[in-house]
């Protein structure tokens, strides 16, 4: 799998979304290209109108940072001390013109050779309430997507 | 009738049917009544700013209750809305032709905004999309 299709993306999506379905959350799931431009958005029956841009920033970001963005939301806590105080990942928060997202629940996709192709992102299911969180939504998206590598 | 996901994604179906028969690459956008986002889709390798004019126009659309490129009308000095254009209007107003709203009789229950091709294409893409709907 090289890129991220439109194809790919609604596979993801609908998996995606049968597991936030599960949780009883509706949410919002967005699928983001290599850019961290849109491919294909959801909001689901009953999701608030707030969490469609929420989704796409997470997927965004999760491009943009090349990791999830659970570690994001590491990076910037303030208990996370490094041998300077203030030396953490605070000043994240004035980066890419405030479109990154510092909540969990956004994943980036990756080809074969672990190169970054894309992103995707839920919100919407609140997380620690039962086991589905925002974040095994977006897992659940790889899911649909296995036969794509090799 | 209410717009939701399934309909949504089933104009975004035919829409992508129709811009895939006229050859052309498009972003395809569905909002709500409120004009707030219910699905988007951009066919591979559409720009990537055909996303946010999509959404841009299906808000346009569904907010004034009105095809987007309607809403030149209120340019009009001698058009009673005349001024319009110094509220503050989310970023999102547009007046490029390609967003309709999506009306159940006299509601309008959501708004389709299409990018990519010319404005009259984007139209035909759009009302491939509502004849789903409205069938």
């Amino acid at each position: 799998m090289k890129e991220v299709t439109l194809e790919i993306a609604e596979k993801m999506l609908e998996a995606a979304e049968r597991w936030a379905a599960l949780s009883g959350y509706p949410s919002s799931i967005a699928v983001v290209d290599k850019a961290g431009a849109v491919i294909a958005v959801h909001r689901m029956d009953g999701a608030g109108p707030m969490t469609t841009d929420i989704s796409i920033n997470k997927a965004f970001t999760a491009v943009y940072s090349g990791g999830p963005t659970l570690m994001l939301a590491r990076a910037i806590d303030p208990r996370m001390l490094g041998p300077i105080i203030g030396s953490g990942g605070l000043g994240l928060l004035t980066q890419a013109k405030l479109r990154l997202m510092f909540i969990p629940g956004g994943n980036p996709i990756r080809d074969e050779e672990m190169n970054v192709i894309g992103g995707i992102g839920c919100s919407g299911v609140p997380d620690g309430v039962g086991d589905i969180s925002d974040t095994t939504v977006v897992q659940a998206g790889y899911t649909a997507i296995y036969e794509e590598y090799d | 009738m209410v717009m939701n996901l399934a309909m949504a994604k089933k104009m975004i179906k035919a829409a992508i049917e129709r811009a895939e028969e006229m050859n052309r690459l498009c972003s395809v956008a569905i909002v709500d009544d409120r004009g707030f986002l219910v699905a988007i889709h951009r066919m591979d390798r559409a720009p990537i700013p055909t996303v946010d004019i999509a959404r841009d126009k299906a808000w346009s659309a569904a907010t004034f209750r009105m095809p987007s490129s309607d809403i030149t009308k209120f340019g009009d000095a001698s058009s009673p809305g005349f001024g319009f254009n110094t509220q503050n209007w989310n970023d999102r107003l547009t007046t490029i032709s390609g967003g309709l709203p999506i009306k159940d009789g006299d509601d309008v229950i959501g708004g389709i905004g299409v990018s990519g091709g010319m404005p009259d294409e984007d139209v035909a893409v759009c009302e491939a999309a509502l004849a789903t709907v409205l069938a």
